[in-house]
């Protein structure tokens, strides 16, 4: 293969892998960006999402998304239980700062371990029928070969975060969790519950742990501990797209996909999370609110 | 229309209290001007009767057609869904969205999303300066410009009762005027009751149609009707340099 062959491939590629990290990152961008809660746990709750999808996959022979679609609203749930106990034992306190970190943290360990006792540390795999088969195509003189898993992968996370945008940008509810963290009392003076919106509005952010899981584990071959890979990928999309822009996130996990595809093409695979790391500190550097954020006018 | 009837009313925050035994009556259709300088519990009487607070003792009491809704029971939910709507001190807009989606948010209330595009068009009628902005964020606009939006917030919630808490704080003399026009126009348009507090007393006497003193957190004075306000010794000491 010759380099623009390689390259055109590791575009393609680059541009599928972000739609995927747009999957993983946009519900942490709505729990962070948009109702400060620093939810550390977000890429392995992805991780136990994955889990659920390969036992029903495994036992019911499922489709993996299909399975992913059946436990997102069982995730709501469990953020809406997550949500509860946050509020009430830390942010109702104003104690979110240090201890509200520290609950994540346990959160995330805790998942971890369960997921160690319960399904061991090998990896685990899903069967369906576009995973291990790649589309080919010529343009020209260029052979390009697309993996279908990742085209899936691709079409769900767009579906997904793009319908989720949409909802947030024009429904009176996603205006109210857009408002939330910035007046909670001049949002209650319009007869919003502030509490209940961020509760609702946390559990759909963990609610999109639920499909973002089961495209993991069409994507990549999961273990307990893979989470642990993702949370400098996904922060670092989510503060690069600007905290509290939805659509600032989708463009950094566009971003990143292509960079890492192509620098993992080029120089190896472990040159990939050096990419992120300083896409985000160079952005940073002259955009301190990140692409599309704005800054603090009050 | 409504009336706001508020009997011997005793709230504060904590152990302290600010209000001691305040009673107001605002009149169907009226203006009503709160008057008194900084401190003396104007917002704390405004944060009372939209349930931000709970009072400690007395009553709040909205009559409309003829019906007793005691707002001291209600949640700030309830109060809104009543039809009372608070343009607060200092605008407590959401200065990272944009005008459009400030308005929209004051109609979040259930009834107030029937009459959505009726009531921005209204507003972007009344102020017109709102309407070329609509896409603008908030917070990039000028202190008058955002009072506008404050008061259009409110108005977005279909509002029987409207509040509105130091309207010319921070404006040019210039706006101030203008600001206070707008609200006695609106009185006349929509049927309105307003209680305004307002340390500017010159500018409030203009549309009141009587008005109360308050010193520290206590009624100092009582006025029949604007004239009565007008000429009353303590006006003239207080705020006229007489």
């Amino acid at each position: 293969m010759d380099f623009l062959e390689l390259l055109i491939n590791a575009l393609i590629a680059g541009v599928l892998l972000g739609g995927f990290f747009a999957a993983l990152s946009i519900g942490l961008s709505i729990c962070f960006g948009l109702l400060d809660t620093v939810n550390l746990a977000h890429p392995t709750l992805i991780v136990a999402a994955a889990f659920c999808t390969f036992l029903l996959n495994d036992v019911f022979g499922l489709d993996p998304i299909l399975a992913g679609v059946l436990i997102t609203p069982v995730f709501f749930v469990i953020g809406l239980v997550i949500y509860t106990a946050y509020y009430q034992f830390f942010e109702k306190n104003s104690a979110e700062a240090l201890r509200g970190l520290a609950f994540f943290f346990g959160l995330l360990f805790i998942t971890e371990v369960i997921l160690i006792m319960v399904f061991g540390v090998d990896h685990r795999l899903v069967n369906a029928a576009y995973i291990g088969k790649s589309m080919g195509m010529s343009l020209g003189t260029i052979d390009v070969s697309i993996p279908y898993r990742l085209l899936v992968a691709f079409a769900v996370a767009a579906i997904m975060t793009l319908g989720l945008q949409m909802f947030l940008d024009r429904s009176f509810f996603g205006r109210a969790t857009r408002a939330v963290h910035q007046d909670m009392m001049a949002l209650s003076l319009m007869g919003v519950d502030p509490v209940a919106i961020k509760r609702i509005a946390f559990a759909i952010g963990l609610g999109t742990c639920g499909l973002a899981g089961a495209l993991m584990i069409v994507v990549i071959p999961i273990e307990p501990a893979v989470g642990r890979l993702f949370i400098g990928n996904v922060f670092a999309i989510v503060v690069l797209g600007g905290l509290g822009s939805i659509s600032g996130t989708l463009i950094a996990a566009m971003i990143l996909g292509i960079a890492e595809s192509v620098v993992s093409t080029f120089f190896g695979p472990s040159w990939a999370p050096a990419v992120s790391f300083g896409i985000l500190l160079g952005v940073l550097a002259f955009r301190p609110t990140g692409l599309l954020g704005v800054g603090d006018t009050r | 229309m409504v009336e706001l009837v508020i009997d011997n009313l005793v709230a504060g925050y904590g152990n302290v209290s600010v209000l001691h035994n305040v009673s107001i009556d605002v009149g169907e259709g009226q203006t009503v001007a709160l008057l008194g300088t900084n401190g003396n519990g104007k917002s704390t009487l405004m944060r009372s009767i939209t349930g931000l607070i709970k009072p400690t003792a007395g009553s709040i009491t909205l009559r409309d057609e003829g019906t007793d809704i005691d707002l001291t029971l209600c949640s700030p939910r309830e109060i809104v869904e009543h039809g009372v709507a608070l343009v607060p001190e200092g605008r407590r807009l959401f200065p990272l969205l944009t005008v459009e989606d400030n308005l929209i948010l004051g109609a979040y209330r259930r009834e107030a999303r029937d009459t959505l595009h009726d009531n921005l068009d209204f507003c972007f009628t009344l102020f017109p300066r709102l309407g070329e902005r609509r896409t603008q964020q908030a917070g990039s606009m000028s202190g008058g410009e955002q009072q506008m939006l404050a008061v259009a917030r409110a108005l977005m919630s279909n509002p029987k009762l409207l509040l509105i808490d130091e309207p010319s704080v921070g404006l040019a003399p210039i706006l101030v005027s203008q600001m206070i026009e707008k609200i006695g126009e609106l009185r006349d348009s929509r049927g309105l009751t307003i209680l305004m507090a307002e340390q500017n007393f010159n500018q409030a006497i203009k549309i009141a149609n009587k008005g109360y003193i308050i010193v520290h957190g206590e009624i100092a004075f009582a006025s029949k009707d604007a004239t009565d306000l007008r000429e009353n010794e303590m006006v003239k000491s207080y705020y006229l340099g007489a």
